[in-house]
């Protein structure tokens, strides 16, 4: 069973403190997580996430601020309205929404973050190993117009 | 007297009397199929016409024309203050909204034209239309369209018609059926042909960065090349780019030479800003309700 790799965008501000929070207080939460410190949640354009995807993580944590203790007022607004209409894009383009989550943990919620990380590498072992970046290896696809469904061309 | 001859008493009154310096509209191409115009004399408006083949949004012109004036010949330069008249079907109108709404267009110094539309044939742009042909069809767009009076005009020409609606969305509603793993397999498909001529983003009105962030080759998480990977980043990160400010009008999927279904993309996120957000772009100028802040009332992961 391969163990599933899971990246977290972490808001240098609230999460990363957070997390720093978990290990001071020996809190366990498991080590398939890779930690990116960003000044803010709102930094976490949708592009970062589809590289992420791309060179092979199976899951894409974002943690920010609790909506209204962002460091620059409202970043964590926009991750907010981003995150979920991303959700919606990559769902529909065949990547299960689960694998991509946005929560809020503050400076001292160390025991939040640890349950965060687990639930959610819980949630991605269970969905499997991602098949986004397994696709792209076989880099020309012959082109299947079976699957059109009665679209146009 | 006819939608074209409207337009072109109209459009003559505005050169001749100095409102207007350049007009943008369609005129007749080569082979019988329409093209864009631009015309700068009175004495020229005898070439624009308006039919059902006027297929193009003329729309995507305007940042251009208002901004740097890169469209201009050195002959016709634009005076700093010069107004521009355009002729424009409903939907092009929306994009025109939101254009405002981003302060890309500046409302004094454009006059619209709006002429209400009973639907653009499809296959418009690519081939001629001749008479003895026997049926043709409206676009997707059109035939599920409600809107067929312009919502802002300075000049409207036509009466509203009231034809009958179908309500479209098998092909969105057939992808979202599938499973995970079909869908990844289909869209695959799909972006594996796109050879990255950036065709959809120079015909949308909406893409009007002066840099692209897929066309550069110093940045970092997105790539120029040829993978399947990076170009399915750049299709989704256009349509996320265009979420909530997407009109719908469709010319992306037009000119695709590979003939991707770009606008199902664009379409499903309409669909998603529209049941989070109560939003629907272009019906009043305003920014993206993904660029502001939360409202009290919405959710909260």
């Amino acid at each position: 069973m391969v163990e599933p790799m899971i990246v977290a965008f972490l808001c240098t501000w609230c999460s990363y403190t957070g997390a720093d929070i978990a290990g001071i207080s020996r809190l366990k939460y498991p080590a398939n997580l890779r930690a990116i410190r960003v000044p803010c949640s709102g930094r976490v354009s949708p592009e970062l996430i589809m590289r992420t995807f791309d060179q092979g993580a199976d899951g894409v944590l974002v943690l920010g601020c609790h909506i209204g203790e962002c460091h620059y007022d409202t970043g964590n607004h926009r991750t907010a309205k981003r995150i979920p209409v991303l959700q919606t894009l990559l769902s529909f383009v065949g990547l299960e929404r689960e694998r991509l989550r946005l929560d809020w943990v503050s400076a001292s919620e160390g025991e939040r973050f640890a349950r965060i990380v687990n639930e959610f590498t819980e949630v991605v072992r269970e969905l499997g190993p991602c098949h986004w970046r397994r696709f792209d290896q076989t880099r020309s696809m012959a082109v299947d117009n079976t699957l059109a469904f009665g679209a146009k061309r | 007297m006819t939608i074209s001859a409207e337009i072109q008493a109209k459009a003559a009154e505005w050169l001749t009397s100095g409102d207007v310096a350049c007009v943008v509209g369609y005129e007749r191409g080569t082979h019988g199929r329409t093209r864009p115009a631009f015309i700068y004399q009175g004495e020229d408006v005898a070439r624009l016409i308006f039919d059902k083949t006027c297929t193009h949004n003329l729309t995507t012109y305007l940042p251009q024309l208002f901004n740097d004036g890169s469209l201009m010949k050195a002959t016709h330069k634009l005076a700093p203050d010069a107004s521009i008249a355009i002729i424009t079907k409903p939907c092009d109108i929306r994009a025109i909204n939101v254009l405002i709404g981003e302060n890309q267009v500046s409302r004094e110094r454009l006059k619209v034209i709006g002429v209400v539309c009973e639907g653009i044939l499809d296959g418009a742009g690519k081939r001629a239309f001749v008479e003895c042909e026997p049926i043709y069809t409206y676009q997707r767009r059109c035939r599920s369209c409600s809107e067929r009076v312009p919502l802002v005009y300075d000049f409207l020409i036509g009466e509203s018609v009231s034809p009958e609606l179908v309500q479209e969305e098998e092909n969105l509603r057939g992808i979202q059926d599938l499973t995970t793993s079909e869908r990844a397999k289909y869209w695959l498909a799909q972006f594996d042909r796109c050879i990255r001529c950036y065709a959809c983003r120079q015909v949308c009105p909406l893409c009007n960065c002066p840099a692209c962030l897929y066309e550069r080759d110093d940045s970092l998480w997105v790539g120029m090349g040829f993978g399947v990977d990076e170009k399915r980043t750049f299709h989704l990160g256009r349509a996320f780019h265009l979420a909530g400010r997407c009109v719908g009008c469709d010319e992306c999927e037009r000119v695709c030479p590979m003939g991707l279904p770009i606008s199902l993309l664009n379409r499903r996120l309409a669909q998603e800003i529209e049941t989070m957000f109560g939003y629907r772009p272009g019906i009043k100028p305003a920014f993206s309700p993904l660029t502001s802040i939360l409202q009290q009332e919405q959710g909260i992961p």
